[in-house]
């Protein structure tokens, strides 16, 4: 029964992110821009912005999406120009292990307790 | 001449509350069976000093009296009185006041309301609930008094930040606090509880009341926030994910815990340790949301005053209550009962348990996620940003358990049930589910299995819901509360992938088509009201033959000078209609952004059904 759940459980959860995968090749500009932070604005992505700085964004990414750049190219452009500052997901490496990382162990970690309270004697 | 008076009333609660403190710790020490009547007249001495204070500002707002350094900066003559009024709390030094307000009010209430339990467990709640009004005095007085004076008296104020005048911003902060302020009575009463070794069932259905007056309070403050950003921000979303946002949904997160903890602590009782450990991290929740949002170290649209002095000063109190919490906690282990428990994995015990469970996980994302960027940069001087993808990623897919034990979990009995084999009911609803969500994924083009899956498991927890209403055993609050639940994930979700939008820059005149849709920018005109001067623009959108006419605004405020942009929103009960403009450099022009959102308002009376849920528990009318 367990081993079932966790098969069930392990398929939707890659389904899932092979699913965003996928998907991400097909997005267009707005999708792009609203992960996107405005540097000069207080907590607006570039989409909502209508700020100079966001629109020549705008201009920008649609010039790079026209020259063929895939999502993640023009991603890694702008966090080389601007920093990882400019985009809302972080990506996963030395700096952000714990920040993907803690929710999920203590996640792990609640479960073995739940198991514990139903499994003692 | 009214400052002073408003200063003094402070400066006795200040000595009300140390004497309370002293006195609290000395007859926590004698078991005396009687309370001390002078506990009554010393807590209403307090209560009508703080109210006293707190009038006196209302009341230089609302007479514009400029010597008062508060009214100067956050408020304007030509201001119409209902924004003079609720300027009171719309900046740094009202809002304690206001927050000191409903502490000393909380614990007056608290102290006629308990007459029933142990004597020295309100003695103690006294004394825990002064040392957090001492502080908050001592805060207020010596970092952000608002009523120092100001000389030579100006004859003008600065004026409210005009973002802020508007009617759900007005009432989104008193709401806001009031729950938040009511987890303090739930912090200082556990510690109580768990040193007058009364952490028990009889316990939990009195401190429940507590509980759902700070869950309703915090539900509906952050509902009319969500509101608010709607359509004030003009973004045509309801959440963003901001930190500010953040923060007063990490003790909704854990204060819904708790609501499900204190059940089993009053039925069964079980879960003291839990429920003590969720009951100061709520309140230790509400008050780092405080130091966060004051300090200004969180990069938000929504900081809008902000000192760093003050940030420490919150951040050291915090600090001190958690470790008094943490302290008291840890030597009075002992008063628990012994025996640990086990519990049944077929039971109503182990299904809430699933659903803190999953509480604590959605509380761990938003609050990993929200502080994280600022220990990161700290640290490592390296600087992230933390938003909606992350949390989407991290949230989005725990939430088809979520909702399968939700759905499960008010049908099972307490101590020990069994799984009926195949359970016809539960395996129609599920391929119901399964079918309606499939078409309906089908028909948008976002065949995605995921989408699916959401959709089937907020069906399922919506049938199991409306099923369970023609059953009697069960409590009308729950059914009320899930009712919402089911309602707002499906509203969502709708929202989620049947959403359209379209921007486009335009002038008088244009037209454009999109969607099978026609929009036509006829007009604007300046106009101007009592404290600011709008542009108001007049759109028509031919819809399939159906005309909807559009008035956005672009206010220009003069005190402060602020531009905003009014969305203008036709809501049915299918969907929301959403049209909102704004200046762009280009003369002439203007950023228009029209969106269709369908099932909107459901969200809104979702999240009211879930609060209307917590109303008739509080109300008692579970019990015939």
């Amino acid at each position: 029964m367990k081993k079932i759940i966790l098969t069930v459980l392990i398929l939707i959860i890659t389904t899932f992110y092979s699913n965003i995968s996928f998907a991400d090749q097909n997005k267009n500009i707005d999708h792009i821009t609203k992960n996107l932070r405005c540097l000069i604005c207080q907590g607006q992505s570039v989409y909502d912005s209508q700020s100079d700085f966001a629109l020549s964004m705008k201009k920008l990414i649609h010039i790079k999406i026209k020259e063929g750049n895939t999502e993640d190219e023009i991603y890694k452009f702008l966090k080389e120009k601007y920093g990882e500052w400019i985009v809302y997901e972080p990506e996963v490496n030395k700096n952000t292990i714990f920040l993907w990382g803690l929710p999920l162990i203590l996640f792990i970690f609640g479960g073995l307790l739940i198991i514990r309270k139903v499994t003692i004697k | 001449m009214i400052n002073q008076i408003g200063a003094y009333s402070l400066y006795i609660c200040l000595f009300v509350s140390v004497y309370l403190i002293l006195k609290s710790y000395i007859s926590s020490k004698n078991f005396d069976k009687k309370i001390d009547q002078t506990f009554f007249a010393t807590l209403s001495v307090q209560l009508l000093m703080t109210i006293l204070s707190f009038f006196t500002l209302v009341f230089a707002f609302v007479f514009s009296d400029f010597s008062n350094i508060t009214v100067f900066n956050n408020s304007h003559t030509l201001k119409p009185l209902f924004y003079k009024i609720s300027g009171t709390w719309g900046n740094h030094e009202g809002s304690l006041l206001l927050w000191l307000l409903v502490l000393t009010f909380f614990l007056f209430i608290f102290f006629v309301t308990s007459k029933k339990m142990n004597v020295r467990y309100r003695i103690l709640t006294i004394l825990f609930q002064e040392i957090i009004i001492l502080g908050f005095l001592l805060f207020i007085l010596f970092t952000s008094n608002p009523f120092l004076n100001i000389f030579p008296i100006p004859d003008e104020g600065l004026g409210l930040n005009p973002i802020l005048q508007d009617p759900a911003l007005a009432i989104h902060p008193p709401l806001l606090y009031v729950g938040y302020v009511g987890t303090s009575i739930i912090f200082s009463a556990s510690l109580a509880a768990l040193i007058t070794k009364t952490v028990d069932n009889v316990w939990a259905s009195h401190i429940k009341n507590w509980i759902l007056i700070s869950w309703i309070f915090l539900s509906v403050g952050i509902l009319l926030g969500s509101i608010w950003a709607y359509y004030e921000l003009g973004w045509g979303g309801f959440w963003f994910w901001d930190p500010v946002e953040n923060v007063s949904l990490m003790p909704w997160f854990c204060l819904t815990a708790l609501l499900h903890s204190i059940i089993v602590l009053k039925n069964r009782n079980v879960f003291h340790s839990w429920t003590v450990i969720l009951s100061i991290t709520t309140f230790s929740l509400s008050m780092s949301g405080t130091f966060l949002v004051r300090s200004g170290i969180l990069n938000s649209i929504h900081t809008f005053a902000n000192d760093p002095s003050r940030g420490v000063f919150i951040l050291t109190f915090l600090l001190f209550l958690v470790l008094l919490a943490v302290f008291i906690f840890f030597f009075n282990q002992k008063n628990f009962p012994d025996t640990y428990q086990r519990s049944f994995l077929v039971s109503r015990e182990t299904s809430i348990l699933i659903n803190n469970w999953f509480m604590m996980f959605f509380l761990s994302v938003v609050l990993v996620g929200t502080a994280y960027p600022i220990f990161l940069e700290v640290i490592n001087d390296a600087k992230i940003s933390v938003g909606p993808p992350f949390y989407h990623k991290l949230i989005v897919p725990f939430l088809i358990p979520f909702l399968f034990f939700m759905a499960l979990g008010p049908n099972i009995k307490w101590i020990k049930d069994k799984i009926k084999k195949l359970n016809i009911s539960q395996i129609i609803f599920l391929i119901l589910s399964f079918v309606i969500s499939f078409f309906i994924v089908l028909n948008t083009n976002t065949n995605y299995l995921f989408s699916t899956l959401l959709f089937t498991f907020s069906f399922y927890l919506f049938f199991n819901v409306i099923n369970s209403f023609q059953k009697k055993n069960s409590n009308l609050s729950q059914k009320v509360s899930h009712l919402g639940f089911s309602i707002f994930m499906l509203s969502i979700l709708f929202n989620g992938i049947l959403s359209k939008e379209n921007s486009a820059n335009m002038k008088v005149g244009d037209e454009i088509n999109f969607l099978n849709k026609k929009l036509i920018f006829e007009n604007v005109k300046v106009e101007s009201d009592s404290n600011f001067k709008k542009l108001v623009g007049e759109f028509k959108l031919n819809d399939n033959g159906k005309i909807i006419h559009f008035k956005p605004e672009i206010r220009v405020y003069s005190q402060p000078e602020t531009i905003t942009s009014e969305a203008d929103i036709s809501s049915t009960l299918f969907s929301d209609n959403f049209l909102v403009f704004s200046l762009i450099k280009n003369d002439g022009f203007f950023n228009v952004r029209y969106q269709h959102k369908p099932l909107m308002i459901w969200i809104w009376i979702s999240v009211l059904l879930m609060s209307l849920g917590g109303v008739f528990s509080f109300f008692k009318l579970n019990e015939k």
